[in-house]
């Protein structure tokens, strides 16, 4: 267990935060895009980074604890100053409202996102891969089903873009891996004609039980690996279980696909309909348990968070992710401090 | 603010993330308590955290409003809580009390279910812990199409942020509000099946740590039992993953056939593993109103892990079909024995009777009440020992939440099933010398049970005369079955359901033994004790009254299921259908006359028919023999 939750330090993600048009380069899917339905092939950059996006970094932990003295002043503009350099709209938007980052669930997500010790780490990536993209599905197929009338609640006119707000959208690579900015509609039909292509596939979601294998545990397996494996050769996550040598990176593509899905939904969708249709609790109940999944199998790295950060401050906050998980030290808990109270919760 | 919070949220002071000794919430010991599990440090902070309502209340995984009663998991109690919350409901009139009842647990959020069966609910219990913030949560009626949350002191003075406008879900066209529906349902069910997946496989590890403890154990079993641990966890992975589809089973033979559907026994193409599988026709359930009582069925039967109730392994569906994968039980049910036996001795009759009231103790240990105890429903598994099937979608099941379908079936004309052969019965000239004419009942019974109407032969009277029934309606039908075990034919029977009726209310006349059976003394006296009003009835408060009845002296109920029964079933291979009186059975599956049909009138086939509405969250996985 300990290579899913050894501890990154907090400060990461105020160090990470990149240099202008770090994350343009493309994402190294070719392998995936032979299967490609499609001439387009899931690429991907955050594009149209329009404000320096640099949070300070956390304070020394003496700093921490001198403000924890008594200074709560000092705090609340500190966080105020990390919310400024998200450089959100205000006023702010309605699901950064703690009131409204509720959930339909109580307890530790922890607790089903947690490999169970004797299984296979690809076969447990498989699986909430498989799982996260069905609840996600739910809220996509809200605003993507058309009506009889032939229209949708997402469609060209309200989202010209694969946008996560003013400062982020998203753009799908060409068969020349050109960068193309789509309508969010069009660029979730083939998001999702893609991943279903690869969760299909039972070349890379192997679904024969007769393939599968178990963790290895050195306490227990005695038998040497070289005898599950032949020595020289590679080995990889997922490799005894049957899954390919690109699994993984087919894996954290589809999270990195859905996480974008996911960011659209809050930024252009969040009030209309998921608040009106009185879905914003599940929303925020499948997205925190999809963040806390991927951050714990390491399926989606501390930049990429960056269009939710807020909202990962917010979680971090209010309790919705347990102490120690990845996504609790991916998030800035000042800026999370400062939201809640501007909701009035503290 | 509290200094604490500030400790807390300043994240690098040392004293927590110490990853080394952390220990995962799969520790079993953990795993059901959502503080996160860790040195005392991090529980301090966590509950002044708690303070401030935003921790994690121990034990409260869903938030009131959204799981009424059902789901509160406490400690390892997991859905064991049925009795006591369900057991309010019977002695209503409410039609919709009991398995649609338990139905409505399912409908999370759903706004029109909610409100067709809010009524029996009652208010939100008061013992629910408020959780985070508090606000707008305790509004017995969540659904949507409601205001925003209630104004609260959490979010009154919030400038800060966008204003929530007030919720309009009427702007969006149908397909979005149904989708709304589907995706607040299976949002739900994700969370509560995966708690308890989650929980199952804890127990599981523990069972397999403890295992590896023994210090018996040699390295290499040791290995063996990690590696087969492993493994089958990964089978039920894969499992899960995988869209199960009828293409998967080649079908041996069907066994049954009903106005819903059939039931076939198939063998698993992948495995060879043999399961009897019953596939409802989606259209015909729907037009029949019976969609409560799939869910419940479905419910009850994934709920359930006891041997007196038939095992469901998974569910799945197509555009036409839901299909129902369960145990094929080869022993056949008890109408097919009473038809080859006509009467039993009454030591057999002890043993049937007997398991049926364990059985029927058992379905109401997990808060339903059957309603259909018939011999049909009774089945025999492979030791020849009793096992109850059939919750809720039963033949004889047509609309019976519905007291006004038997009040016009009281008051109306006589109502003879079409597809029954009439037979000229009068219960009263009923003796051996024309058992004759008994067995053509017999076999008309069997047409009558594949019918819709079914037959109403062991129902109790209150069900039907609407004023309200209860637990005990069970051990009427139990006196009726065991009358008929004893006697040959059941007490009311009658040439059509219409006289069957009649004479179930007037049960005090037309309650009759025949002069020439002896039947004991105590023998009769239990079977008066059954039926007979539900003021008196034994098994009233509770099971034990019966088990203690002078006709049980010398019956060890505790080990009845450990002895040899008195029929088993003589078998010749896994699949044999001996049992089941097959040749009387049209052998050609509803898929192919659908199919007919559908390619007749050129209908074309949804798309995602997974997703229509009405049969949505249907699907279910168990962990089971399969990969144990």
């Amino acid at each position: 267990m300990s290579n899913l939750f050894s501890g990154i330090n907090a400060r990461f993600r105020g160090t990470s935060s990149k240099a202008p048009g770090q994350n343009k380069s493309p994402i190294t899917t070719s392998s995936g895009q032979p299967n490609s339905p499609t001439n387009l092939s899931p690429g991907s950059q955050s594009s149209s980074s329009l404000a320096p996006k640099i949070p300070p970094l956390p304070s020394s932990p003496s700093l921490a604890q001198n403000i924890g003295m008594d200074d709560t002043n000092s705090m609340m503009s500190n966080g105020e100053d990390v919310l400024g350099s998200y450089h959100l709209p205000r006023p702010l938007p309605l699901w950064l409202n703690a009131s409204y980052a509720k959930h339909i669930v109580k307890g530790n997500f922890m607790t089903l996102s947690a490999r169970p010790k004797t299984v296979e780490q690809g076969e447990w990536i498989a699986h909430q891969v498989v799982e996260h993209y069905r609840n996600l599905w739910n809220f996509v197929r809200v605003i993507h089903e058309k009506e009889d009338d032939g229209t949708t609640i997402c469609n060209p006119s309200t989202c010209p873009r694969m946008s996560a707000g003013a400062n982020h959208s998203f753009t799908w690579l060409n068969a020349k891996r050109e960068p193309v900015e789509l309508p969010a509609y069009e660029y979730i039909t083939l998001m999702q004609r893609w991943i279903s292509g690869k969760i299909d596939d039972v070349n890379i979601f192997p679904t024969d039980t007769n393939g599968v294998s178990f963790a290895h545990n050195p306490a227990i397996t005695t038998s040497p690996l070289s005898q599950l494996t032949n020595p020289g050769d590679k080995e990889w996550i997922g490799k005894r279980s049957g899954f390919p040598e690109n699994f993984v990176e087919v894996c954290q593509t589809i999270f990195r696909q859905m996480f974008r899905v996911y960011a659209h939904l809050y930024w252009a969708h969040f009030i209309d309909p998921f608040y009106h249709l009185n879905l914003e609790k599940q929303l925020n109940s499948c997205f925190s348990h999809f963040v806390l999944t991927a951050c714990a199998l390491d399926m989606l790295k501390p930049h990429e968070l960056e269009p939710m950060q807020p909202l990962i401050d917010l979680w971090a906050a209010n309790g919705t992710f347990p102490q120690g998980c990845k996504a609790y030290e991916y998030a800035n808990h000042r800026a999370g401090d400062r939201l809640m109270q501007l909701a009035n919760i503290s | 603010m509290d200094p604490n919070r500030l400790h807390l949220n300043f994240g690098n002071n040392g004293d927590r993330l110490a990853p080394s000794d952390r220990t995962y919430p799969t520790t079993p010991s953990t795993f059901p308590q959502p503080v996160f599990p860790n040195a005392s440090g991090q529980q301090a902070a966590q509950q002044a955290q708690g303070g401030q309502q935003y921790g994690y209340p121990a034990n409260n995984y869903f938030p009131p409003g959204q799981y009424q009663q059902g789901y509160a998991p406490q400690g390892g109690d997991y859905g064991n809580a049925g009795y006591q919350p369900r057991s309010n409901t019977p002695g209503t009139n409410d039609p919709n009390v009991g398995l649609a009842h338990q139905f409505s647990h399912q409908n999370l959020g759903g706004a029109a279910r909610g409100n067709a069966y809010g009524g029996s609910r009652g208010p939100s219990p008061g013992q629910r812990p408020r959780t985070a913030g508090g606000s707008g949560n305790q509004q017995p009626g969540y659904g949507y199409g409601n205001a925003p949350p209630l104004p609260t002191s959490s979010s009154r003075n919030a400038p800060d942020f966008q204003q929530a406008p007030e919720r309009y879900p009427e702007k969006y066209g149908i397909n979005s509000n149904n989708n709304q529906k589907k995706c607040s349902q299976l949002a739900a069910d994700f969370f509560k099946d995966s708690v308890k997946r989650a929980r199952e496989r804890n127990l599981r590890q523990s069972e397999m740590e403890q295992k590896l403890s023994e210090p018996s154990q040699s390295a290499s079993r040791r290995e063996q039992i990690w590696q087969n641990g492993g493994k089958k966890e990964a089978r039920y992975l894969r499992f899960l993953r995988t869209k199960d589809k009828p293409e998967n089973y080649t079908t041996v033979k069907i066994i049954g056939k009903g106005a819903f559907g059939e039931v076939k026994l198939v063998q698993k193409k992948s495995d060879g593993v043999v399961y009897a599988m019953k596939s409802l026709i989606k259209t015909e359930m729907f037009k029949k109103d019976q969609l409560a009582h799939v869910r419940a069925e479905r419910d009850i039967l994934a709920e359930s892990d006891s041997p007196w109730v038939v095992k469901l392994f998974t569910t799945f569906q197509d555009a036409n079909f839901l299909y129902m994968l369960m145990e094929f039980l080869p022993g056949g049910d008890l109408m097919t024995m009473l038809i080859k036996y006509e009467i039993f001795s009454e030591d057999i009759t002890r043993f049937y009777i007997a398991e049926i009231v364990l059985a029927i103790e058992a379905v109401h240990k997990l808060g339903f009440i059957h309603r259909d105890i018939k011999p049909d429903n009774i089945l025999l598994d492979r030791g020849g020992h009793v096992k109850l099937t059939d919750f809720g979608l039963s033949t004889g099941f047509h609309k019976l939440h519905d007291n006004n379908y038997y009040q016009q079936l009281l008051q109306g004309k006589s109502n003879r099933p079409r597809d029954r052969n009439s037979v000229a019965i009068d219960q009263i000239n009923l003796t051996v010398s024309n058992r004759a004419q008994i067995n053509d009942w017999r076999r008309s019974r069997r047409l009558m049970a594949y019918s819709t109407v079914g037959t109403p032969d062991y129902i109790a009277p209150e069900i039907f005369t609407g004023h309200g029934y209860t637990f005990d309606c069970d051990w009427w039908s139990l006196g009726t079955i065991m009358f008929e075990c004893l006697v040959g034919w059941p007490p009311f029977c009658a040439e059509d359901s219409h006289d069957t009726y009649r004479k179930i209310v007037n049960w005090r006349q037309s309650l009759y033994f025949p002069d020439d059976i002896t039947l004991g003394a105590e023998a009769e006296h239990l079977i008066r004790s059954l039926i007979c009003n539900t003021e008196v009835r034994l098994g009233r408060s509770g099971a034990h009254e019966i088990k203690n009845h002078a006709f049980f002296r010398g019956v060890e109920f505790d080990s009845l299921r450990r002895i040899r029964a008195p029929f088993e079933p003589r078998l010749t291979s896994a699949t044999d259908t001996t049992y089941f009186p097959t040749d009387e059975i049209d052998q050609t599956d509803n898929a192919t006359v659908l199919k007919a049909q559908a390619l007749a009138a050129g209908k074309p086939i949804e798309d995602t028919p997974e997703m229509s509405l009405p049969f949505i969250g249907y699907t279910f996985k168990r962990f089971d023999n399969n990969f144990r």
